[in-house]
């Protein structure tokens, strides 16, 4: 090993309906000599996987967010990790609607805990894709330049991600772009049965689909197997219909998490992951083993006809798949020319407000685009509670030193209604960080960075860590929620 | 792609069974024809061009030689005097006389010649902390696409930090080496020398920066910083600019240059 790499500590926790893990794993970042390539992580080595625990809960709604903190730190103790030695990562709530009610104070207690560079954040389509990360399915699509879907299905979600390994703008590392994500409240502990078969709980999605079928489901009943099947199986209709729609079925639209797509797409492989997803390749021989519905659901996947017919591939992780994405996949760096204060970051939840494609505009029709995303920043955010805010530009023009001086002209004026203690981060996707970056601190005094090679969305947030690699890039996790 | 079994190739008339086995060759390419778009779509290599019977295909072989041409352009051409009087450069010339001996004699792009060493002491400041130089080196073509892009922001940068820069200089038929006699007659703390790259067939655009500290001639090449690749495919010249900036206050808050100033630059020593 040369003094060219370096280590990052990265703890991913995934607080799932079912379970709970946490795992550490060391991201190698490597700067290729010569100072053309921008540093990047060459390596992802997960050195210590936590035990799957029960999610523990105060009640079938709440998490019990102490008890869940108390397993972190015991994990992070097991993994000889230091909190405060933590470089990045993610936390990642997910799970019923309803239980995802008090998923802000939970990832914001675990996030405070883990480490002051952990990014808390919540939500079906990132867990989506990165359980698609971790499974394998991102880098199948990109080696083989295939369309994959990963469907992670678990205790109380199902979260697909489609991967579509080809090239161009907006690829992943691995070169494969995240087609969409589509999830469903479907999942394996939508009703939990006590010792002796009978049930013990139904989560409102398991009723409206017992509804629909007008099977007599009460708690307290011990049902049938045939009845059972019937149910894991109209749940296997709605994961098949998930994947295969538009159009889709009126109880997949009413049981569907955020958007559903309009178009839809043919796929080349599909890999399962999760707790019940695991079980699809080999269900177990006792279905009630898991006290819950994952046995028959699994059952009712593997031998659905639709499912017989697609090409289902093998995961790297099943029941991790999303635990470890988020420990190795949720970090990306940028371009090597960053300008930035010395000691600005790291900083947390920094909203990006998106100026998009400035390239041939001039003047007013500069500054316009500018003007109303910092217009956006001030309207959505208490300015006064931010570590910073960010700008993100599509397309700076041509790459000239008149062009970025007059780029830096209408930035300047556009954040000059800003606090000018507040700090801003330019962001762009062209390689251009440091000469953006001198001829802005000729125009201004405030605090200011510029990162390239980087491609956030509005309404994203921004957790950036302290430079790396000799000062020449910084970590970046790009969060779709922040807390 | 035609199979092409054609009279002029090597050994005894195909066989049947050739003929099959390059059947399913044609099969393959086809049955892989949108990996292999991928593929190539990711580097500028020459990947996937295909080939008539033994022979490049006829649109890839004038691709090829248009761009060698492109690239022998680039070393056989000159950088206009317009450029200079643009860049507002001193034009100085090594003790190479044309483009065929400045190929055959490094040595002798390495120094100037005697009136060009008067007019550089005559013209350009002495001892300053920077003295920046413009050379063809390899490729004239580079000097035109990024030097008009990259000094004037390199020249702001150092103003702006307060770094004296000397009288910039243009040396036609220049080695790297060159900038340690220029900076060893001007007594500079730092030389800076822009300088044209080996065309490839890929970029003939392609422009390196390379930086000592304390310049005299003969210093050892283990001893100079160097930001390569610069071009619009590459780092962009404005980037490279203030990239610049950056390594040469670096340069000279270190008192040093190459692999004493970088320690990830010193593991290439040891390893």
């Amino acid at each position: 090993m040369t003094d060219r790499s370096e280590r990052l500590t990265s703890v991913g926790i995934d607080v799932g309906t079912t379970t709970t893990h946490t795992v550490v794993s060391r991201l190698r970042v490597e700067t290729p000599p010569g100072g053309v390539a921008s540093p990047e992580i060459a390596d992802r080595e997960i050195a210590f996987r936590g035990p799957v625990r029960e999610t523990p809960l105060l009640d079938p709604e709440t998490i019990d967010v102490e008890a869940v903190a108390a397993h972190v730190a015991t994990d992070l103790e097991a993994a000889g990790v230091d909190p405060a030695a933590v470089d990045t990562g993610a936390v990642i709530v997910t799970g019923e609607t309803a239980r995802r009610e008090n998923a802000e104070p939970l990832v914001h207690r675990i996030a405070a805990d883990a480490g002051r560079f952990v990014a808390a954040t919540a939500g079906a389509e990132l867990e989506a894709v990165l359980a698609g990360r971790g499974s394998g399915a991102a880098t199948r699509a990109a080696e083989r330049g295939e369309t994959v879907a990963n469907v992670d299905v678990g205790g109380g979600t199902t979260n697909a991600a489609i991967f579509e390994g080809r090239s161009g703008d907006g690829r992943g590392r691995g070169g494969e772009l995240v087609g969409e994500t589509r999830c469903l409240d479907v999942g394996g502990r939508l009703v939990r049965f006590d010792g002796h078969g009978r049930v013990e709980s139904i989560s409102p999605p398991a009723w409206l689909l017992a509804d629909a079928l007008e099977l007599p489901l009460e708690v307290g009943d011990e049902p049938d197997d045939e009845l059972l099947a019937a149910l894991a199986a109209a749940m296997a209709d709605r994961v098949v219909d998930l994947l295969e729609g538009p159009p889709f079925d009126a109880l997949t639209r009413e049981l569907a998490i955020g958007e559903l797509p309009s178009e839809p797409v043919s796929l080349d492989g599909v890999v399962f992951s999760g707790g019940v997803g695991r079980l699809v390749g080999s269900p177990p021989s006792e279905p009630f083993a898991y006290g819950d519905l994952g046995g028959p659901l699994a059952a009712a996947l593997r031998d659905h006809e639709r499912v017989r017919a697609w090409s289902v591939r093998e995961p790297h992780e099943d029941l991790r798949a999303t635990v470890v994405g988020a420990g190795t996949e949720s970090t990306t760096l940028s371009g090597r020319t960053i300008s930035i204060e010395p000691d600005l970051f790291p900083i947390r939840n920094v909203p990006v407000a998106d100026a998009g494609d400035l390239a041939g505009r001039e003047e007013r029709a500069l500054r316009e685009p500018l003007e109303s995303a910092v217009a956006r920043l001030r309207e959505l955010h208490d300015l006064a509670d931010l570590d910073a805010v960010a700008l993100a530009i599509a397309d700076v023009g041509p790459l000239e030193y008149d062009r970025l001086g007059v780029l830096a002209d209408a930035l300047t004026g556009a954040v000059d209604p800003l606090p000018p203690s507040l700090p801003v981060v330019v962001v762009t996707r062209q390689n251009c960080a440091k000469a953006l970056g001198q001829l802005l601190r000729r125009r201004t005094d405030r605090p200011l960075a510029v990162l390239d090679e980087l491609r956030p969305r509005g309404g994203d947030y921004l957790d950036v860590g302290a430079p790396i690699a000799g000062h020449r890039s910084v970590p970046v996790v790009v969060k779709t929620l922040a807390f | 792609m035609a199979s092409d079994s054609g009279a002029d190739a090597d050994g005894p008339e195909p066989t049947a069974d050739r003929d099959a086995e390059s059947d399913v060759e044609t099969d393959r390419a086809i049955a892989d024809e949108e990996a292999l778009r991928r593929i190539a779509d990711r580097t500028p290599t020459r990947l996937g061009v295909g080939r008539a019977g033994p022979r490049p295909a006829t649109d890839s072989l004038l691709a090829f030689r248009a761009d060698h041409a492109v690239a022998r352009d680039a070393v056989r051409s000159r950088v206009g005097d317009e450029l200079l009087a643009d860049l507002d450069l001193v034009a100085l010339r090594t003790k190479v006389d044309d483009a065929d001996q400045y190929l055959a004699r490094p040595d002798l792009g390495r120094e100037l010649d005697a009136a060009s060493r008067e007019r550089l002491l005559e013209k350009c400041d002495l001892e300053p902390a920077v003295q920046l130089v413009v050379s063809d080196g390899l490729s004239s073509t580079a000097v035109e696409a990024n030097v008009p892009e990259l000094l004037p922001i390199l020249r702001d940068g150092l103003a702006e930090r307060g770094i004296s820069v000397g009288t910039p200089v243009f040396v036609e038929f220049g080695r790297v080496d060159v900038m340690d006699a220029i900076g060893e007659e001007l007594g500079a703390d730092c030389c800076v020398i822009l300088i044209g790259e080996r065309p490839g067939l890929g970029s003939a655009e392609s422009l390196s920066a390379y930086l000592v500290y304390g310049p005299e001639r003969g210093t050892a090449t283990s001893r100079k910083s160097v930001v390569s690749n610069v071009h619009d495919g590459g780092l962009p010249p404005v980037e490279a600019g203030a990239e610049l900036v950056d390594l040469i206050a670096e340069t000279l808050a270190a008192e040093a240059s190459g692999i004493d100033l970088r320690e990830d630059d010193r593991a290439f020593r040891e390893s």
